[in-house]
């Protein structure tokens, strides 16, 4: 369920790029949840073409994904299969932090590949041969093997995958069984069915019916970063095959799929890519926990994170991995010394890295294996986040009270939190009350029957409700922040549409000024997307 | 059954039933401090012949006002010679009911309460009490607007005191104050300190006038954790851990670079919004609003 500022957010991002009608489709997705295209037609009170214009764009932005199911009817009716949209509010919400994406690119990749990948971060999918055709379109192009040789990078870093099936059907869940839920076959994409098929294949079943159709549509991990099929075409016409041959072969995968798994001129679809933001996510998760340490630790344990997340990141199966996964001390040793920082530390000093992170050295020097415990660091720059409001709205008074509650994670008495805090006992009780009525504090009321019925009230940090409460309250600052930037750019437009040679004096003054303003907002902007991913994503 | 002379003495000064009531309630109160006077021969004799307004119920009632009252007053009159402290019967039932209480006192409303006197026999007694040092008056530091009294022989309770950290009901804030710099010496000139080295170098010191025990040592530098100060940490052995064991609790500085820096702001604490007391009303287009924020425009003007 997505909180109120969250779905405002999105829907202004969307309207941003957009238009009005697609932000409306999408916030009707996100506000009502799966619904069909009457039902959106019905909601939004668009015309019929308005709504499906809008759900093409944003399928094939990667925002809404469709799937098929059958509909329940009456006894003796023929099951009748309904198209059902989702909004995908994680892949909307990135659009806000594709400069990072691009940053990483570039950084890894260089710049050839970061053209590519502009490419497919602005229209959401591209077939590769769409990618060689927008690469022949701008000035500095590069021939088609360097611009495959690219894309074959990016999809080696798990920058780029494959698009998900566009109308996965699913089958009720009762008529499932174990083996037909492996091989499950889609009847309306050519290249999910060779071979390929969509399985449910995640270590848990998914539960609700949207994650279902995300796991269904979701090709096999052996295909999802496969160019090789898709390189035959191109990879036949550089090597000089006859036309001849190539009409034998599209022959053959007729005679192989039915008409309807076709596309209307008979030949096979093209393969669509998209940008992976999965492994976005990850390394940008990895470099939250590697800042952590580094400003809270020391710039050693930052390096000796780095390296051994470095190692561990092809293994990493789930996005929230608990714990890294264990290397030797002399792998991690070979990594470190390759960083920038690294060739000077020796043995004991990355062991003294590894005690800092929280490991423990083993007794036996027989099997020297390290883990590291990410979940704990994003646990701690989360409480690091909180704790920073409630010293800044509330004071340092209220910062140690919500310290000592978060900290004991348990009730606690008034009294009790006066005197361990050292705050006087009647301003305890108020600080307690404004927390509380704020939502930062849960309270619960205990009645004390003796000679005198005594009332206690004991408090406590609702960690679960409580991040809810403060990643809707980002959401709205990150909406803030855009509108702010909106705002002061339309002050100063007629200043924006001046040639430079014109911005003297007073305008030069302003023209500056508008500039700071736009830094400071955006940088805020990104700064805030990391603690958005701390408390959503991570 | 009531003696005539008491009646014709009553008699003689009423005029009315409502003078008659007057009269004895004012009879009870002179009745606690002293005997009533005997009544003159006139006033006996007055009070022979009772005038044409009162009826026999009248007397009747009359009759049994003076007997309630001379109960009274002979209770209140018992002789002070058989009490040890010289006390009356109030005092005496308001010193058990306050020593009853021990250490934690007790309330005045209580006293009353409980001893079922009236509000001025009360204050009185407890007047007396606290001339002749019997009682003490203590704050208490859940209520302090009411009174409370303590027999002294008895030390207020942490309930009532607020402990060694309270004095007169209020945090000894001076106290915590230099107690915390002192903490936060040993702990720079240790590098890293246990909870034991530094009892023992405040208690070295002898900068308070009481024996400051590890426990409120212990207080002390945990509120300076909570408040960011310090970090407590546990021992690895090694590098400046070396002379302590493995796994105890020590307490140090907070060395990351960043802090150095000043990095420990949070991202959202960072913008107007993470501060605003007013989030909850601003809307996109309402009176508060990101465009119309004036903790924005300050914020925006401020040279970075």
């Amino acid at each position: 369920m997505v909180s109120q500022y969250g779905i405002k957010l999105a829907a202004y991002l969307i309207s941003s790029s957009y238009g009005d009608f697609c932000s409306k489709v999408c916030e009707c997705l996100l506000s009502r949840g799966t619904l069909t295209l009457a039902q959106i037609i019905r909601f939004t009170e668009l015309s019929r073409e308005n709504v499906i214009n809008c759900l093409r764009v944003l399928i094939h932005q990667n925002c809404v994904q469709a799937f098929s199911i059958q509909q329940e009817v009456a006894f003796g009716e023929a099951p009748k299969i309904v198209t059902q949209y989702m909004a995908l509010f994680d892949n909307t919400i990135h659009k806000m932090r594709f400069p990072k994406f691009m940053q990483i690119v570039s950084e890894e990749l260089g710049k050839d590949c970061l053209g590519i990948f502009e490419g497919l971060l602005q229209h959401g999918r591209l077939s590769l041969n769409q990618i060689i055709d927008r690469n022949m379109q701008t000035p500095d192009n590069s021939d088609v093997h360097a611009v495959r040789e690219s894309f074959s990078r990016l999809l080696n870093a798990r920058f780029v995958e494959r698009c998900p099936a566009p109308e996965p059907f699913l089958a009720p869940p009762e008529e499932e069984t174990p083996a037909k839920k492996r091989g499950r076959w889609t009847s309306l994409d050519l290249w999910d069915l060779i071979g390929l098929a969509p399985i449910l294949h995640i270590a848990e079943a998914p539960k609700t019916i949207e994650q279902r159709a995300l796991a269904t549509a979701s090709p096999m991990e052996s295909i999802r970063f496969l160019m090789e099929i898709d390189t035959l075409r191109g990879t036949s016409e550089e090597k000089g095959m006859e036309s001849h041959d190539i009409a034998t072969l599209e022959e053959k995968w007729k005679q192989d799929f039915s008409d309807a798994e076709l596309s209307s001129s008979g030949k096979k679809k093209e393969i669509l890519w998209r940008v992976n933001f999965e492994e976005f996510v990850r390394r940008l998760r990895h470099k939250a926990c590697i800042e952590y340490v580094r400003i809270r630790l020391s710039d050693q344990a930052g390096i000796v994170l780095s390296a051994i997340l470095e190692l561990t990141r092809s293994s990493e199966t789930r996005l929230k991995t608990d714990k890294s996964a264990s290397m030797s001390i002399n792998d991690i040793y070979d990594e470190v010394i390759k960083k920038d920082g690294g060739l000077g530390m020796d043995l004991e000093r990355v062991r003294a890295s590894l005690v800092q992170l929280g490991c423990q050295i083993p007794t036996t020097g027989i099997d020297e294996t390290y883990s590291i415990d990410l979940k704990n660091i994003i646990e701690l720059a989360q409480n690091e986040e909180v704790e920073s409001v409630v010293l800044k709205r509330y004071g340092r008074e209220a910062y140690r009270i919500f310290r000592l509650l978060s900290k004991s994670g348990r009730l606690l008495e008034t009294d009790k939190i006066s005197d361990t805090t050292f705050v006087e006992k009647k301003d305890t009780l108020k600080i307690l009350y404004k927390l509380w009525k704020d939502g930062y504090l849960h309270m619960e009321k205990v009645s004390v029957n003796g000679p005198k019925q005594t009332l206690f009230l004991l408090w406590e940090v609702d960690k679960e409700s409580l991040w809810v409460r403060v990643l809707d309250e980002m959401y709205h600052a990150a909406l803030n922040l855009r509108l702010r930037i909106t705002y002061e750019q339309d002050q100063e437009k007629e200043i924006l549409q001046l040639p430079t040679e014109k911005l003297v004096g007073e305008l030069e003054k302003r023209y500056k000024r508008l500039r700071k303003v736009r830094i400071i907002l955006e940088s805020s902007l990104m700064n805030l997307d990391d603690a958005l991913m701390l408390f959503h994503d991570f | 059954m009531v003696p005539r002379e008491a009646i014709e003495v009553l008699l003689s000064k009423a005029k009315t039933v409502r003078d008659l009531h007057l009269v004895r309630k004012k009879r009870e109160k002179e009745c606690v401090f002293s005997p009533p006077p005997p009544p003159s021969t006139t006033a006996v004799a007055a009070a022979a012949k009772p005038p044409i307004l009162l009826t026999q119920r009248h007397l009747n009632t009359i009759g049994e006002g003076m007997s309630r009252s001379l109960e009274i007053s002979s209770f209140k009159r018992k002789r002070p010679e058989a009490d040890p402290l010289g006390l009356i019967d109030a005092e005496r039932a308001i010193l058990n009911a306050i020593k009853s209480k021990k250490d934690l006192g007790i309330w005045v409303r209580d006293i009353k309460q409980e001893t079922k006197l009236t509000d001025h026999v009360v204050n009185k007694s407890l007047k007396s009490l606290l001339t002749r040092k019997l009682i003490k008056e203590v704050v208490n530091i859940q209520n302090k607007g009411k009174k409370h009294y303590m027999s002294v022989e008895f030390e207020p309770s942490k309930e009532v005191s607020g402990g060694v950290w309270y004095v007169d009901g209020n945090l000894d804030k001076e106290l915590v104050n230099v107690l915390k710099q002192l903490c936060l010496r040993c702990i720079r000139v240790q590098k890293v300190a246990t909870l034991e080295r530094v009892h023992e170098d405040l208690k070295k010191q002898h900068v308070v006038n009481f024996e400051i025990s590890i426990l409120q040592v212990f207080e002390i530098l945990n509120s300076m954790v909570l408040d960011n100060e310090i970090i407590e940490v546990k021992s690895t052995g090694l590098g400046e851990y070396y002379s302590i064991p493995i796994g105890t609790v020590c307490y140090r500085f907070d060395s990351g670079p960043g802090v150095a820096r000043g990095l420990k702001v949070g991202a959202f604490a960072s913008i107007p919004c993470g501060a605003c007391p007013r989030i909850s009303l601003c809307t996109p287009d309402g009176i508060i609003s990101p465009s119309t924020c004036v903790y924005y425009t300050k914020w925006l003007n401020i040279d970075f």
